[in-house]
């Protein structure tokens, strides 16, 4: 019983924590202006203006764009990956990660960190645009809903006691 | 190959791909088992092994280009579309190096299609750098697997014409036994090479043309660059080495199962001044009515860039643009009210952005801010602090008034400085209702920042004009009291007023330097800083209103510095100058000029005229205010036409224009003495025009028109670039005595209208 009711009300704090809701999503569009290489507009979305920093999120998106063009940089480790590539019959792509693919993973790692450490404090939410199709930096937006915990809390505490 | 989900096993599809490789292996098996064991023989090992390595080649690229996903975009989600589904229109236009590229709404994946893509209506997806959809391998080539296809096209070229080779090398030498088994067979295999050699060395060639020039075959066919330029080319080489060595493309299909999970959860952080909303009211009497018909946001959110009316005081932008969250809504977004504000873009920088609301607008700000601003502006705040004037509730009270308790505005575009000052001086300064002639950093920007005098006063990041003109001496509490003075936002918007006011103010102010004693209290804690711009140069400082009963007096003030100046501009002959630049600052708009002069007063004589409404109102307001020249603290930042009005500086709108570009120039006081006042409207540089609304101006179009007319022959003596010379001094002294009649009817920042006889 006191398993339950402990998780009732870890029901509620968690009710009561996780009480912000997606208010509305931003979206970056591609900067095309030097031709269909990746690159992202940096200029900063009116919907962000209270929310954030206009610094921080230039700083993002310009390093991300940084990234963008590191990997589709036509160069030494290119011309070696496609000799590779040729040579083995394409089957090196079985065993190896193509550069593009280890750049995507550190942009990756880079949107998740800038947002566990600036952007989810302010409750927006960057979605990494490899799930868009690259062609929009989607950025998330929640508000406060104020705590809403009292209701779910009790009925999780119905349903745990019904347990 | 990538199917599209949900869809049928359609056999059909499969036939060429199917025919394709079976042809393919089925010949080259036949080949090496028939034909390679006698070329190894007799000609060399490594025939076969040449033609193995080949073939191998040849395969692979065929395997890469079939199964590979070509670059397909995922669908887009609801969210991201909402916007663009029902109203969108059906191309959207995006520059690609200087060429208009158009970009067509894709009504299956939801988005617009990104230049080179396309969609495929046999796989029904869109496709990344769209080639073609090749029935041979039932795939569509896009940008990932273009390159395999092209490699597959030139291996099986090589591939075939080998083959060809030696299978005629072996024929030719069993001639005799055209019949045997082995011989049969490699004239089968020569026919179905040289049958498919054609087209397929023909597409070959057709793609090492596409390659070499940049393009899709699905350009090519539909001719998009036919005789035009085509904007994604790099040069021969370099679209070869694009297509050769450029590393694999990303593949957009997600697993979502990778994807982290972030926690998001209240409260969160916000950046400062953000959504602090601050409920401005803005009062407007008659007079300022008709003028301010912008309108007057103080959010901090792209709305307010929108309705933020350029105002070149740094004081108004500093308190509001406290960081560079309001930077950023205003900036990202400046829209200078009037055409002219662009024009004028501070020079300074700070020019804050101000519209005005009609008469009971109310507009809505943030409250947390005020105190917030106060708080923090704490330190230069004495500067309003000290003054009576304009304090709050004395706007409220009058019609004319607009008060904003604190005014977010940002200058345009030019982020930081002047802006981080803040929101929090303005608070307090539009408490404090003083005005703040403060100019905002630069020398230029004098006028405008005094639009809103009062408040604008403080500009925290030192309008340079403005300090100096405050503080010639440059002292340190005296450039503090500007900046404090500048951050605050002009109490009240009176913008309508400020310019004028604040252009009259200037010149008195300068002059008041020395006598700024005289003034109400106001002064007196801003004299310091009011001196300031006296000893230095004029022209850019902006100038500051107290309060209003202040600019009653400093345009008083003003009136008799002007006529003194008058006097010597008839002995000196000076040149022009900036006198709108110091001008503009501190009159608060008698009437309503708060509507900077009018940025766009480059051309000279015309400016009345063509820059429409806002000259003329600085121009109408300075005559109202100050006959000849007066110091009303309503010369408008516009200044130039002020100047004009004045009379005392010839400018017509058009000189205030000029000046208003030219102040920039003048910041290092080129205003000489009490010309240098006169002009200061008119040329103020810049700033003054930078927030005028044109409504202002429009209102004292007619007013103006006459007075410009007058002037601007002189002014069109004057120099674009500041320099004005000396004519408008001596014809403001002649335009002058037209302009201001017997009486001058001033408003006053409180709305009150005074009457002043000339």
């Amino acid at each position: 019983m006191f398993c339950l009711l402990a998780e009732t009300s870890f029901h509620n704090l968690q009710e009561l924590r996780h009480n912000a809701s997606l208010a509305n999503k931003v979206f970056i569009q591609r900067d095309y202006s030097e031709g269909t290489t990746c690159k992202f507009q940096t200029k900063f979305p009116s919907e962000l203006e209270s929310r954030i920093e206009r610094t921080l999120f230039e700083d993002t998106v310009k390093t991300l764009n940084n990234y963008y063009t590191e990997a589709e940089k036509i160069g030494g480790q290119s011309y070696l990956e496609g000799c590779l590539a040729c040579a083995t019959a394409y089957l090196i792509f079985l065993c190896m990660e193509t550069r593009y693919e280890k750049v995507l993973k550190k942009i990756a790692k880079y949107i998740q960190e800038q947002n566990e450490k600036i952007y989810a404090p302010r409750g927006l939410l960057i979605t990494d645009p490899i799930e868009r199709g690259m062609r929009v930096i989607e950025i998330s937006i929640y508000e406060d809903r104020g705590s809403s915990g009292c209701s779910s809390g009790s009925s999780s505490v119905s349903s745990s006691t019904a347990r | 190959m990538p199917t599209s989900a949900g869809k049928r096993f359609k056999p059909t599809k499969y036939i060429p791909v199917s025919t394709a490789a079976t042809l393919l292996v089925g010949s080259t098996t036949l080949f090496f088992v028939f034909t390679c064991p006698w070329l190894a023989k007799v000609i060399s090992p490594l025939v076969p092994l040449y033609n193995g390595l080949v073939f191998l080649f040849v395969l692979a690229n065929f395997s890469m280009a079939t199964f590979m996903d070509p670059g397909v975009y995922p669908r887009a989600d609801e969210d991201e579309d909402k916007d663009d589904d029902f109203r969108a229109p059906l191309y959207k236009n995006v520059e690609i190096k200087g060429i208009q590229v158009r970009m067509k709404w894709c009504a299956t994946c939801h988005f617009y299609r990104p230049p080179r893509c396309s969609h495929c209506s046999v796989c029904d997806n869109c496709v990344e750098d769209f080639d073609h959809h090749c029935p041979w391998v039932n795939n569509c080539i896009g940008r990932r697997n273009y390159r395999y296809f092209f490699l597959f096209l030139l291996s099986l070229s090589v591939h075939m014409l080998g083959v060809f080779t030696f299978g005629l090398i072996f024929v030719l030498h069993h001639r005799e036994k055209l019949g045997a088994l082995h011989t049969t067979i490699t004239l089968v295999v020569m026919c179905i090479a040289g049958l498919f050699f054609i087209p397929v060395m023909g597409l070959t060639g057709f793609h090492m043309v596409l390659v070499a020039r940049g393009r899709t075959t699905n350009e090519q066919v539909t001719g998009k660059f036919r005789g035009g330029v085509n904007p994604f080319t790099k040069g021969c080489c370099g679209n070869v080495e694009y297509v050769l060595c450029s590393p694999l493309g990303p593949r957009y299909i997600f697993d979502p199962r990778k994807k982290p999970h972030i926690k998001i959860q209240p409260p969160f952080i916000r950046p400062d001044p953000s959504e602090r909303q601050i409920t401005i009211k803005v009062n407007d009497n008659g007079i300022h009515g008709t003028i301010i018909s912008s309108k007057v946001s103080f959010f901090w959110n792209a709305e307010m860039a929108d309705s933020i009316l350029l105002i070149p005081t740094s004081t108004v932008f500093d308190f509001l643009c406290l960081d560079c969250t309001a930077e950023s809504s205003l900036s990202g977004k400046t829209h200078p009210s009037t055409p002219a504000m662009y024009k004028f873009r501070p020079s300074f920088g700070t020019m804050p952005k101000v519209h005005y609301h009609t008469a009971g607008d109310k507009i809505v700000m943030p409250d947390d801010q005020t105190s917030q601003a106060i708080l923090e502006e704490g330190v230069r705040g004495h500067d309003y602090r000290s003054e009576p004037n304009l304090d709050l509730p004395e706007y409220t009270n009058a019609p004319l008034h607009r008060t904003f308790k604190s005014s977010p505005f940002q200058l345009d575009s030019d982020p930081v400085n002047s802006r981080t000052l803040s929101l929090k001086q303005a608070q307090q300064r539009s408490e404090k209702g003083h005005l703040v002639g403060l100019q905002p950093k630069t020398v230029n920007s004098t006028p405008y920042k005094n639009i809103f005098s009062p408040n604008t006063l403080s500009n925290r990041n030192g309008s340079l004009s403005y300090d100096s003109l405050l503080n010639p001496s440059s002292t340190p509490p005296a450039a503090s009291e500007c900046l404090a003075h500048r951050g605050m936002p002009p109490v009240g918007f009176h913008s309508p007023y400020l310019p004028t006011k604040m252009c009259h103010m200037r010149e008195p102010e300068m002059q008041r330097q020395q006598v700024a004693p005289t003034y109400s209290p106001v002064m007196s804690s801003r004299g310091v800083g009011r001196q300031s711009p006296h000893l230095r140069d004029r022209d850019s400082s902006p100038v500051r209103y107290d309060n209003l009963s202040q600019t009653i007096m400093a345009s008083i003030q003003e009136r008799k510095e002007m006529e003194a100046r008058e006097k010597r501009h008839m002995l000196h002959g000076h040149s022009q100058t900036h006198i709108y630049a110091q001008d503009s600052g501190v009159f608060e708009g008698s009437g309503g000029y708060g509507l900077p002069p009018n940025p766009c007063y480059p051309d000279g004589p015309h400016c009345a005229g063509s820059r429409g409404p806002t000259p003329p109102v600085y121009g109408g307001s300075r005559d109202n205010l100050m006959g000849v020249g007066p110091s009303y603290g309503q010369r408008t930042p516009v200044l130039c036409q002020t100047g004009s009005t004045l009379g005392r500086a010839p400018r017509t709108s058009s000189g205030s224009l000029h000046t208003d570009h030219i102040s920039s120039n003048n910041n290092h006081g080129r205003v000489s003495g009490p010309e240098g006042l006169y002009r200061s409207p008119a040329h103020h540089p810049r700033s003054p025009a930078m927030p005028r609304s044109p409504s202002y101006s429009h209102q004292k179009l007619s007013y103006m028109s006459a007075q410009e007319r007058m002037d601007s022959p002189r002014l069109e003596a004057m120099k674009v670039n500041g320099q004005m010379d000396c004519h408008p001094s001596a014809k403001g002294v002649t335009a002058s005595p037209n302009r201001h009649g017997n009486v001058k009817k001033v408003t006053g920042v409180g709305g009150t209208t005074y009457e002043i006889s000339v």
